[in-house]
């Protein structure tokens, strides 16, 4: 009894489920498979925005497509791939978990060449020798450095205009703290050189001294998030345990906040609040992220955060939805696309914007 | 007082060797106290300023804001089980706390911001609600909690996402909260010189106090670790086991609650990430703490020193300026090594 019990509730769920999927391929009748999009995490913010924009515009095109959550783990991206091939997928969209390994890049292609369907990669880089080697790849991505050297002009001009009154402790140095977002990941490695490099360029100009770590005797000059989760959770914890050894009593205050995106950029905020600082009617400590997430731009017009760098999650996900329809109708694959931002063969360029307000 | 100056006479009347077996035992004993001491003094040798009252002040601050979810991992643990859905269970609570304190509510445009109860009572309720769930798992299909909690981490998480989709808000960051919300959080209980002690320190410290009250003063304490020890045992002496595991998880999963709703006015920016890897501190504190995965075997007591032990050596280590790569390694070593100290406290018992 027991046992058919059981079996009456699998059945159940497995209908349910296959309930659940069903409204998605039925529209697009037997001519032409869905788009099979791979997403290395649901929990990005920056992603998920770029998800909504994606999702829209191919539904503006008319175009079936499917969405896939590796959680962040490469195995799982690769077992999905292979799934939706078998399943029939006209096209690939591979946002890669693994950004820093060829050979998965390569797995996916050797992959989909085989059966003979086109990968459009984005946002996560993926090399050069190997997509241009594949006429039916196309690579949709950031300039991954462009985010560091923007914030890093934007710090550096900000703080020419400013100099006077942000040297809190008038020793006519400004220190700094760095949060990074991960260790291995170009672009925290990207950010996290560029963004005090192109603010000391800018300094030196203008005839400043460069930036100083707030802690000389740390040599990475950065805090990391220990769960490389870009966390606001993390950025928190380490500006208060920061701040109970460094501030304006002891003429040692950290005079700069630089984070590798905004969520990490919103905790620092939080604690320098919790602090007494950056809220109306108090003193002012820069803070600067990348993203232009909503929660930031919020902070930036209430005056509590100073400057981030825009990715442009609508023009990313356009590109990449018109490069998948244009495989899909067989014509060229960069047909339609602004030739401002292509490079070479392979790629196409979303150029980020500095953001302070509007 | 006079307790000490007895086993100091006790002490000095025994034989060498027996002196030298009952400094052992002491020592041994009071292992994680003596970790501490240490630690702190070896970090203030080299960085006075850890001793400073700004950075007491800081490692109590972030003591207060994890010990709930310790406690809450705690009972479980108790039972001879383990909760790894706790950081979820915490990300949701923070979710829902938020959406219900956002100012500009994008996840339910229509409903505005409400006031701090009712958000409170709502992450109580979900966490229970939660809590109830792992444990009736557990409890009526006999599955170990490690599975159970597993199961349910995922499905947390999935419900996080589907959550953050809500409305117009697309998956974004929740961020610009109720001001009276925040303040009511992160408010100033009292300052020593310049430094504020946040109220949510006084919150933690009357959860603490609850916590141990329902832990040993309660039948339903008593049964907790008379479940843990020996689950037959107790079904035999008449407790009612599986009421008492699903009211231990229904338990964790208020204090997860509370945790998250602490912890969006805290952090003041919560997203898909937050609550992240949470149960594992949680349950390194724990065990750090000699809450023993053996079962019945832990004190409240224990759950503060183990969250107190990890946060002074990372904030020590912060101050010193560790390479952060280091970081990970020590926080292993430093689990492996209390965790051995602490067995070869109970292996000496037995």
């Amino acid at each position: 009894m027991k046992k058919i019990l059981a079996l009456l509730l699998a059945l159940v769920m497995i209908f349910g489920l296959v309930g659940c999927g069903g409204g998605d391929s039925e529209e697009g009748g037997n001519e032409v498979g869905e788009v099979a999009v791979f997403w290395y995490t649901f929990g990005d913010t920056y992603l998920s925005s770029v998800r909504a924009a994606m999702n829209a515009a191919f539904e503006a095109e008319g175009i079936v497509y499917q969405d896939y959550d590796a959680n962040n783990s490469q195995t799982t991206q690769t077992e999905q791939i292979q799934t939706a091939i078998t399943k029939g997928a006209s096209v690939l969209v591979v946002n890669i978990v693994d950004a820093s390994s060829d050979d998965a890049t390569q797995a996916i292609l050797d992959a989909a060449n085989t059966a003979g369907i086109p990968v459009v990669f984005f946002n996560r880089s993926v090399s050069e020798e190997i997509v241009s080697a594949c006429e039916t790849a196309a690579y949709v991505g950031t300039d991954y450095t462009q985010a560091g050297h923007m914030q890093g002009k934007m710090i550096g001009e900000y703080l020419v205009a400013n100099y006077e009154a942000l040297d809190l402790n008038a020793d006519g140095t400004i220190s700094y703290v760095m949060f990074k977002g991960q260790e291995g990941n170009m672009e925290a490695d990207a950010r996290t050189q560029f963004g005090v490099e192109d603010a000391d360029a800018v300094l030196a100009e203008n005839g400043k001294p460069a930036l100083a770590f707030y802690d000389a005797a740390n040599t990475s000059k950065y805090l990391l998030d220990q769960n490389g989760a870009w966390s606001a959770a993390q950025g928190q914890e380490h500006m208060q345990t920061l701040l109970s050894k460094y501030s304006e009593d002891n003429g040692n205050m950290v005079e700069l906040v630089i984070a590798n995106n905004d969520d990490m950029a919103l905790g620092a905020i939080s604690a320098l609040q919790a602090a007494g600082y950056n809220k109306e009617g108090a003193k002012y400590i820069p803070v600067f992220g990348v993203d232009a997430t909503d929660a930031a731009k919020e902070k930036i017009a209430d005056k509590s955060m100073t400057g981030t760098i825009k990715q442009d999650a609508e023009g990313m996900a356009q590109a990449v939805v018109d490069i998948a329809a244009n495989f899909q109708a067989g014509v060229d694959k960069f047909e339609g696309i602004d030739e401002a931002n292509m490079v070479g063969t392979w790629r196409v360029n979303i150029p980020y914007s500095a953001y302070t307000g509007e | 007082m006079s307790e000490l100056k007895e086993k100091g006479n006790a002490l000095k009347a025994m034989n060498a060797k027996d002196r030298k077996r009952a400094i052992g035992d002491i020592m041994m004993n009071n292992a994680m106290f003596i970790i501490i001491a240490i630690a702190i003094v070896l970090i203030a040798l080299k960085e006075p300023a850890f001793v400073s009252v700004p950075s007491i002040i800081n490692i109590i601050n972030l003591t207060a804001a994890k010990l709930p979810i310790a406690l809450g991992v705690g009972g479980c643990i108790i039972l001879a089980g383990t909760d790894v859905s706790a950081g979820r269970q915490v990300g949701l609570a923070a979710c829902i706390a938020a959406s219900l304190q956002l100012t500009t509510n994008k996840l339910f445009p229509e409903m505005g911001v409400q006031a701090w109860y009712v958000a409170l009572a709502a992450v109580i309720v979900v966490g229970a609600i939660l809590g109830f769930v792992n444990g009736f798992c557990m409890a009526k299909f006999k599955l170990h909690p490690y599975i159970v909690t597993l199961s349910t981490q995922l499905i947390i998480y999935g419900i996080i996402l589907l959550y953050l989709q809500l409305g117009t808000n697309s998956g974004q960051t929740l961020s610009g909260m109720n001001p009276a919300y925040r303040e009511l959080i992160t408010g100033e209980l009292f300052r020593i010189g310049n430094t504020v002690v946040p109220m949510y320190v006084l919150y933690s410290v009357i959860i603490t106090i609850i916590v141990w009250v329902i832990w040993n003063k309660t039948a339903f304490g008593k049964n907790m670790y008379a479940v843990g020890s020996n689950e037959e045992a107790a079904n035999v002496s008449g407790v009612n086991v599986v009421r008492t595991i699903i009211m231990v998880f229904m338990m964790a999963g208020a204090l997860y609650g509370i945790t998250g709703f602490m912890d969006a006015a805290r952090i003041a920016s919560v997203n898909a990430t937050t609550g992240l890897n949470y149960e594992a501190d949680a349950i390194a504190a724990c065990v750090i703490g000699g809450i023993s995965f053996v079962g019945g075997i832990g004190k409240v007591s224990g759950a503060i020193i183990g969250v107190l032990l990890l946060q002074v050596i990372f904030t020590g280590l912060t101050y010193l300026s560790v390479d952060q790569n280091l970081l990970f390694i020590v926080k292993g070593l430093i689990i492996l090594v209390a965790c051995a100290i602490d067995m070869r406290k109970y292996l000496v018992r037995k």
